[in-house]
């Protein structure tokens, strides 16, 4: 795994593999969620945090949507009043479908939640569950929310009881449905979304996209919901609708009652409960400088990154998930400099087969129009705890079987995903790198593998296309073997959060080691310099894809030593486009040259804040 | 009567959308359509019925069909066990 890699799944570079604690910055791995590095103030009173999914400040009332817990009455029906609830079963039923389907009209047909739609409306026009319904209101004299519940509840647990525990999740699936359908009986299934004339925090305990998809948006200030992920699809339609969210926020219902006044920081990912007046100044001066700060950036949006004396630089974007991916041009970037191709394995029970890759990777390429689409092969290491594979114990996982090294001792692996990736090159054009590789021989046997499954190609008859090849350049072993290397490469990519553990020999996730050997130091510097300057000789392209390229402080420096790109987080992406444009490219080298000429880690500190 | 037995291959098994998928096409049938499946029966007409039955990597399944196209109703529903993931 490479530098940047892992500083983005918050997991430890070197952790023994006991240790899990992940980094507090990031809760999800492999995700990126556009969340400003905005100065931070501290407001202090009653407030509650959770995970911001959907950045932005709001200021609103509190409207709780509850699928509210319905006494259910379990006396028996007198006979009169079977009807009665044959009829209200069968209306619910209508309403539930009908609110189901104008949810998934908002839906685009191949997305997953259509789908689950689709599948929910299936069970609620299903002729044997109705039966088994209207026979417990007519037979067992239930009544008709008792008979949902009863029905239900006893699917649900039959499912929980299957032998396979992906299949059984889906008791969640129908107990939910269950709840709903219960709602439609007692009539209040159609949210009470008279409190939204006027500005609104919605407060929830889940809300799916399709109910995301009916709320108006005029009024709606904010979302906090108590369960949800970073990626849940409810998070991506937050996003794109520019709505503040923040999920798996714990909130109290009865400390937060509808009315109330709230504020939602979802810069800080917090909740400010009836906020008293100097908070409300403070956000509101919060909320302006912030507004104002994204408007400026935002006129960078389609700008190419060229400094104002015309040195162009391509930035690029480090990427996780399909989803960042579609998101690449919309944020102003050149393409993608980094595609971490682990995340399919991060909550997979087994590898994507062959077929599975392919078609992502031809989606990939699509959504990217010809923009530069690198991907780096699995970057698995032994402190990376994956559900498929089972990795050994090492004493020393940091310096043991990862990057390339399990990649090459695991050629099934490797040889799927290179097919994969050969096969969607025929679509657009693919750069492809290489993690942790340090010796021209583990590159040798890279291409070697290439090769072999080219002829397999042949053979079979499909068709594949050309690759750029380019490394990680992430050990000391691998700058110092470069000149032997290069002329196998396209380009190189520096994982500078790797590159500084080994070059340092600090674990990078230890925190008492981490201030005392930052990657902005002398003999990380080096290692950089020599990089670009055998690249620069071997005209091949250089690149870097560590965090360090997203600090919008530290871009002019690397800029000025010579990279020809720079790959870096989505979130930061325009702050450090407006830092390039509004720069100098001759000053930009000034400043390297000053900074390559600092021996200490302090002064070379100086010299970077010292310039502007 | 017409039958057929298959293999799931699918990783995760048949879970909810595939599931989906099967019952609509078995919709598309007049002929009755069951699955058989760890010793359980249901209607492959039924979702609800079918999500029960356990159709996980690696089982087993029986698909039986009687009346109209019942064999062209079969061999679509096994093919789609086979191929659906």
């Amino acid at each position: 795994m490479s530098a940047s890699g892992k500083s983005a799944s918050g997991k430890p570079a070197s952790g023994r593999p006991a240790s899990k604690s992940p980094a507090p910055e990031s809760p999800v791995p492999g995700s990126s969620v556009p969340v400003s590095p905005t100065p931070e103030y501290s407001v202090a009173g009653d407030s509650v945090s959770g995970i911001s999914v959907s950045p932005g400040i709001g200021f609103g009332q509190a409207l709780h949507l509850n699928h509210a817990e319905h006494r259910l009455d379990y006396r028996p029906l007198s006979a009169a009043r079977i009807p009665l609830h044959r009829a209200k079963f069968s209306k619910a039923l209508e309403l539930l479908k009908h609110q189901l389907r104008s949810g998934q009209a908002l839906l685009s047909e191949d997305c997953d939640n259509y789908q689950l739609i689709d599948a929910d409306l299936l069970l609620l026009e299903d002729e044997a569950l109705i039966s088994q319904i209207d026979d417990a209101i007519c037979r067992l004299r239930f009544s008709a929310s008792v008979a949902v519940e009863h029905i239900f509840a006893r699917q649900a647990s039959e499912l929980a009881s299957l032998d396979d525990p992906y299949l059984a999740n889906r008791a969640l699936d129908v107990r939910c449905l269950s709840r709903r359908l219960v709602a439609a009986i007692n009539g209040s299934l159609g949210w009470d979304l008279s409190g939204l004339d006027k500005p609104s925090i919605i407060l929830a305990e889940d809300l799916t996209p399709a109910e995301f998809a009916m709320l108006p948006l005029q009024h709606l200030e904010g979302i906090v919901l108590k369960t949800g992920g970073l990626n849940s699809h409810t998070a991506i339609l937050a996003r794109a609708a520019g709505v503040p969210a923040l999920l798996n926020c714990q909130f109290e219902m009865e400390r937060v009652p509808d009315g109330c006044d709230l504020i939602l920081d979802a810069l800080a990912g917090s909740l400010y409960i009836a906020p008293d007046a100097a908070q409300r100044t403070q956000l509101l001066a919060k909320n302006k400088l912030e507004t104002e700060r994204r408007r400026a950036l935002e006129s960078f949006k389609d700008k190419p990154t060229l400094t104002r004396d015309g040195h162009w630089v391509a930035l690029l974007a480090n990427v996780g998930n399909l989803n960042d991916i579609t998101q690449v041009a919309a944020a102003g970037a050149d393409g993608i400099g980094l595609f971490r191709t682990e995340f399919m394995l991060m909550n997979a029970q087994s590898l994507p087969d062959e077929k599975a890759q392919y078609s992502l990777y031809c989606d990939a390429l699509h959504a990217l129009q010809g923009k530069i689409f690198t991907i780096r092969t699995l970057d698995i290491g032994a402190d990376k705890e994956l559900p498929c594979l089972q990795l050994p114990q090492e004493d020393n996982p940091a310096l043991g079987l990862r990057g390339i090294r399990y990649a090459l001792a695991h050629p099934e692996l490797l040889t799927t995903q290179l097919r994969a990736i050969l096969r969607a090159a025929n679509h657009g054009p693919i750069r492809l790198m290489f993690p942790m590789v340090n010796q021209l021989e583990e590159l040798e046997q890279v291409f070697k593998l290439l090769e072999d499954c080219k002829t397999a190609l042949n053979e079979e008859e499909k068709g594949y296309g050309d690759l750029s090849f380019g490394i990680v350049v992430e050990t000391p072993a691998a700058v110092l073997n470069l000149p032997s290397m290069l002329p196998l490469l396209d380009f190189v990519s520096i994982g500078t959060n790797d590159l500084t553990q080994y070059a340092m020999a600090a674990d990078r996730s230890n925190p008492q080691l981490s201030r005392d050997f930052p990657a902005l130091s002398p003999a990380v510097l080096k290692l950089i310099q020599m990089t670009i300057t055998a690249a620069k000789q071997a005209k091949v392209t250089v690149s870097l894809c560590g965090e360090f390229g997203s600090d919008p402080a530290i871009v002019p420096l690397l800029i000025g030593m010579g990279l020809d790109e720079l790959s870096i987080n989505l979130s930061s992406l325009l702050e450090v486009k407006s830092t390039l444009c509004n720069g100098r490219f001759c000053d930009f080298r000034a400043l390297a040259q000053s900074a390559l000429s600092m021996d200490r880690i302090d002064t070379l500190k100086q010299c970077i804040t010292s310039y502007k | 009567m017409y039958e057929k037995s298959v293999t799931i291959t699918a990783k995760h098994g048949i879970h909810t959308r595939p599931a989906a998928l099967l019952v609509k096409e078995a919709k598309s049938f007049d002929c009755d359509v069951l699955v058989e499946c760890n010793g359980k029966l249901a209607s492959a007409k039924s979702l609800f019925k079918l999500q029960t039955l356990g159709l996980y990597y690696g089982v087993t399944v029986k698909v039986f069909a009687e009346g109209e196209r019942a064999e062209e109703a079969v061999e679509k529903v096994s093919a789609l066990l086979i191929t659906l993931s």
